[in-house]
């Protein structure tokens, strides 16, 4: 699309990832995405640090697409580490999850989640949402000029 | 205060003594002790005309007796010998005349679990220590207990002058939220843990098989015939159907305290649509099935028909191995209470585990003898039991099993 920023996609299922994949390519999503598999790796990766230390580290994603549930640091504290740094603040994070939980919506935005969006189980709505997101987070925001600066 | 005026010989004295160190004689010991208030305010405009002190006496007097009469609340005066020796009449409401109050023991109407803790206050009075809201349980005539909240002000003398309320009903509200609020508490923390893991985990599978057969029918659209793209129309209908029932219980689970809905409910209708169903998605089984008609019950539909698919699936499920699979809806009578039952011949269970059935979780079977998620029963449980109802089971196994289920099984006679 407009830019060719990274797209950070924190998704432990192997199956949601490809099928999230699938959305964005049927969306005409351009974006590089980038897959971290649980909260450590995601971190790692904003951070430039353990497997991605070598990465640019000013080159931050536009947004972050951010699972719940996941393997060793969950989402809620992937958002809380993301928040509570200077650099990283200010960067846009999608919760894209399966549950609408009170407690998981509550706990996201108090943390500071710029969106909440659950997967649909239909996949045509799933792409809808897919599209719907890319549009809005790729096209139509525009992210602070502060967010991802060193 | 009244019955200091009442019993003015001791008064005096009690009242000099007392840990209040209040040091008051004749007529303004009594207007201060009864209006508890500076003395300017407490005699009355139209106090004191002609009849000097000795008329103001006689009028406070029968003022403090109409007082003590009228009294709502029970007003007594006990003596060191533990007996009433005077009772207001409001004391008539737990039943006895005024003699049979006086005659026995004040202990000997007290609930004999209360007792100690009575004797207790007692102790304190005699101490100079006031009562302040004692409660504690009397025995009327007719054998029932009340509970009655006690003040009573110290006297050193050894008289005891006191006011009860009955504060049963109070009691009896107190005790039944109390209970509700821990049952659903603890309900509320078991849902919570069990409704997150549904809402994360079950869904995934789901979208992986609506999404892969949407992809096969897009990516593949030519390699498949119409059957093809049927059945994985089928399989995509289906994830969105499991979604959707996902979602209703987890929204069941939210609304574990919400309004329940209840009406007529035909029982053997919903049976009939469960069988039917389960016949649907397993055309080939060959499974007799016998509904008891007529079967009109109350509740909450949706949740009734959540609670037999439930159980009428499980029978489905755990005949399949038999040449000649029997499943039975129906109904019986139990002390004027209706049962209702769903019994199969399948592979049933050992009794030894019956307190594991109703858990979240729970299996007794191993996946790959009999599929399943371990929620079926639980949800069963918790749907009775939002009707007022239990369930329970009967089983060996090989030999089949039983599950009994009442509704609104405290109101209910059929």
């Amino acid at each position: 699309m407009s830019n060719d920023r990274v797209i950070l996609l924190v998704e432990d299922n192997p199956q949601d990832e490809e099928l999230t994949l699938r959305a964005l390519k049927t969306s005409n999503v351009m974006n590089p995405v980038v897959v971290a598999r649980d909260g450590v790796e995601a971190l790692d990766y904003v951070f430039a640090r353990g497997a991605h230390a070598n990465r640019d580290r000013a080159a931050m994603p536009q947004v972050v697409l951010l699972d719940l549930k996941l393997p060793r640091v969950d989402g809620l504290e992937v958002l809380k580490a993301l928040r509570a740094n200077e650099f990283t603040k200010l960067l846009p994070v999608v919760v894209l999850t399966s549950s609408v939980e009170e407690q998981d919506l509550i706990r996201s935005y108090s943390l500071g989640a710029n969106s909440y969006v659950r997967k649909p189980v239909d996949f045509v709505q799933f792409i809808e949402a897919v599209r719907q997101l890319g549009l809005y987070w790729l096209i139509l925001n525009q992210t602070s000029p502060l967010a991802g600066r060193l | 205060m009244v019955a200091e005026f009442v019993k003015t010989s001791t008064v005096a004295g009690a009242i000099k003594r007392s840990a209040r160190s209040v040091t008051m004689v004749g007529t303004k010991t009594i207007d201060q002790a009864v209006a508890g208030a500076p003395r300017k305010d407490a005699r009355p405009k139209d106090g004191v005309v002609s009849g000097g002190k000795i008329g103001e006496l006689a009028r406070q007097g029968a003022e403090f007796e109409r007082f003590f009469t009228l009294s709502l609340d029970m007003m007594c005066i006990a003596g060191a010998d533990g007996h009433f020796h005077r009772v207001s009449p409001a004391f008539a409401a737990l039943g006895y005349s005024t003699e049979e109050l006086v005659s026995r023991p004040f202990l000997d109407f007290v609930h004999p679990d209360d007792v100690a803790a009575t004797l207790a206050e007692v102790e304190k009075l005699a101490r100079n220590v006031p009562t302040i809201h004692f409660d504690n349980r009397y025995r009327c005539k007719d054998g029932s207990y009340r509970w009655l909240s006690w003040t009573c002000a110290p006297d050193t003398s050894g008289t005891l002058y006191a006011i009860a309320r009955d504060v049963t009903e109070t009691k009896r509200t107190q005790e039944a939220l109390a209970r509700a609020k821990d049952a659903a508490e603890a309900a509320n923390r078991e849902l919570e843990s069990f409704s997150y893991s549904v809402a994360h985990d079950l869904r995934a599978p789901l979208r992986s098989i609506d999404g892969f057969s949407q992809a096969l029918l897009e990516d593949y659209t030519e390699k498949l015939d119409a059957d093809g793209k049927k059945y994985l129309s089928f399989v995509r209908t289906s994830a969105q159907q499991m979604a959707l029932l996902i979602d209703d219980l987890l929204a069941l689970s939210r609304v574990t305290r919400s309004e329940l809905r209840r009406e007529g409910v035909d029982m053997s209708a919903l049976a009939r649509a469960a069988v039917t169903r389960l016949q649907r998605s397993q055309p080939d089984r060959r499974v007799d099935v016998v509904i008891q008609e007529g079967l009109r019950g109350e509740g909450d539909p949706r949740l009734l028909t959540v609670g037999l698919d439930n159980l009428l699936g499980n029978a489905w499920k755990f005949t399949g191995g038999r040449d000649e699979a029997h499943i039975e809806f129906g109904a019986s009578s139990n002390d004027g209470r209706r049962v209702y039952f769903v019994r199969d011949n399948g592979a049933g269970f050992d009794m030894a585990f019956e307190n594991k059935l109703f858990g979240v979780f729970q299996r007794l079977h191993a996946a790959t003898e009999f599929e399943g998620t371990g929620i079926g029963l639980a949800t069963v449980q918790r749907i009775v039991s939002r009707h007022g109802g239990r369930v329970w089971a009967e089983g060996e196994i090989n030999r089949g099993a039983t599950f009994f289920f009442t509704l609104y099984e405290k109101e209910s006679v059929v």
